[in-house]
């Protein structure tokens, strides 16, 4: 056996004495937990490219062998936490704008960007590049959703028609009145909350009732959130190097048991609803 | 499974996950206590797994974070029976 389980190095595992047969049959049984409708392009909405400053790491050709054994069409890929020397992004967005460049049927690269720091300018270059949508992470750049840097970003994605997918969880801030003060400026904001909002989720869903153009990604949430609400406001992640695709399919597998989730809604949680937003297929 | 059974092994798996994630030694014996509570249900066997392997090799961070996937996975099927 070689290659990864649950997004570990085979090899790696093997000589830390894991019993990697019992791996290899939990992954399978993972994977086949989720039944994803026929014809349905899966897509992972959730996933960091390059080496972050915590030492996570994923490569592109890493994130392709990982991507065809689970059944993944195509993913959303953007920077980690690495900004550069000068905090922009522009190196990393860089890195994964020709990531996707050399898998243009597998990978739609988003930016990632500091909205104190030069983020105009990477947004700009970014689309030039062929970006098509933000990434923003309040918690490791630290700024507020609804401070008056992180709006005019957002209203720059937003006229550009671009999806933002904003870190919304595991924190000590309360997300709730941070993101209606964000949603109160820009109304129409394309706004995908990773995690499941984890931690704030009742909030945040609360609100997100009188906004249909936020949605909630399940990369790392709770299962007792994702089976709370309405699935066509629900996309797949996985929060590749972090999480892993393994338990991120077992998880939308018992979220649409828990829910009664029909074929029509796993067709777009598992990949229907993220295009929509991208402005692929149906609207 | 009763309510009970189920509750108390989504207790022990989510203190468990929080130390995997913390790096907090005490993850070890968590998973353990997890694995002896869910023995005989679905979750059982994923926690056994990541008991042994973080006894096993505790400083490894390929370890860790295989067994934090087993950990959200078993988590997941808890808390599925009380949903």
């Amino acid at each position: 056996m070689s290659g990864r389980l649950l997004g570990q190095h085979v090899a790696v595992l093997r000589s830390a004495g894991a019993d990697v047969d019992a791996l290899a049959r939990i992954e399978e049984w993972a994977r086949r937990s989720v039944v994803v409708p026929e014809g349905t392009e899966v897509v992972d909405a959730h996933v960091h490219l390059g080496v972050d400053r915590d030492g996570h790491a994923l490569s592109a050709s890493d994130l392709i062998a990982d991507m065809d054994a689970n059944g993944i069409h195509r993913a959303v890929v953007f920077p980690a936490d690495e900004p550069g020397p000068s905090g922009d992004f522009r190196e990393s967005n860089g890195r994964v704008l020709e990531a996707a460049e050399g898998h243009p049927d597998r990978f739609i690269p988003f930016c990632r960007v500091d909205p104190s720091v030069g983020a105009a300018a990477a947004i700009d270059e970014a689309r030039a590049g062929g970006a098509r949508g933000l990434k923003l992470h309040p918690v490791a750049q630290r700024f507020a959703p609804e401070g008056e840097e992180c709006v005019a970003v957002m209203r720059l994605a937003t006229d550009l028609g671009w999806p933002v997918l904003v870190h919304a969880g595991f924190g000590a801030r309360p997300l709730g009145p941070a993101f209606a003060g964000l949603l109160e400026q820009v109304p129409d904001a394309r706004l995908i909350l990773a995690h499941g909002g984890r931690g704030d989720h009742r909030a945040l869903a609360a609100l997100a009732a009188a906004y249909p153009d936020v949605l909630f990604d399940t990369s790392i949430a709770a299962l007792p959130d994702l089976a709370t609400l309405p699935p066509e406001r629900v996309v797949f992640g996985s929060d590749r190097p972090y999480g892993d695709h393994a338990q991120a399919l077992h998880l939308v597998g018992s979220a649409a048991r828990v829910a009664g989730w029909d074929t029509t809604a796993m067709h777009g949680v598992m990949g229907a609803n993220l295009l929509r937003l991208l402005g692929e297929g149906a609207s | 499974m009763s309510t009970a059974d189920a509750l108390r092994v989504v207790t022990l798996t989510a203190q468990a996950e929080m130390a995997l994630v913390r790096r907090d030694a005490v993850a070890a014996a968590l998973l353990s206590q997890a694995a002896r509570a869910a023995d005989g249900m679905p979750a059982g066997p994923l926690l056994a797994e990541a008991a042994a392997m973080v006894r096993g090799e505790p400083g490894r961070e390929a370890i860790r974070q295989a067994a934090l996937s087993l950990c959200r996975m078993a988590l997941q099927d808890a808390q599925a029976e009380l949903l």
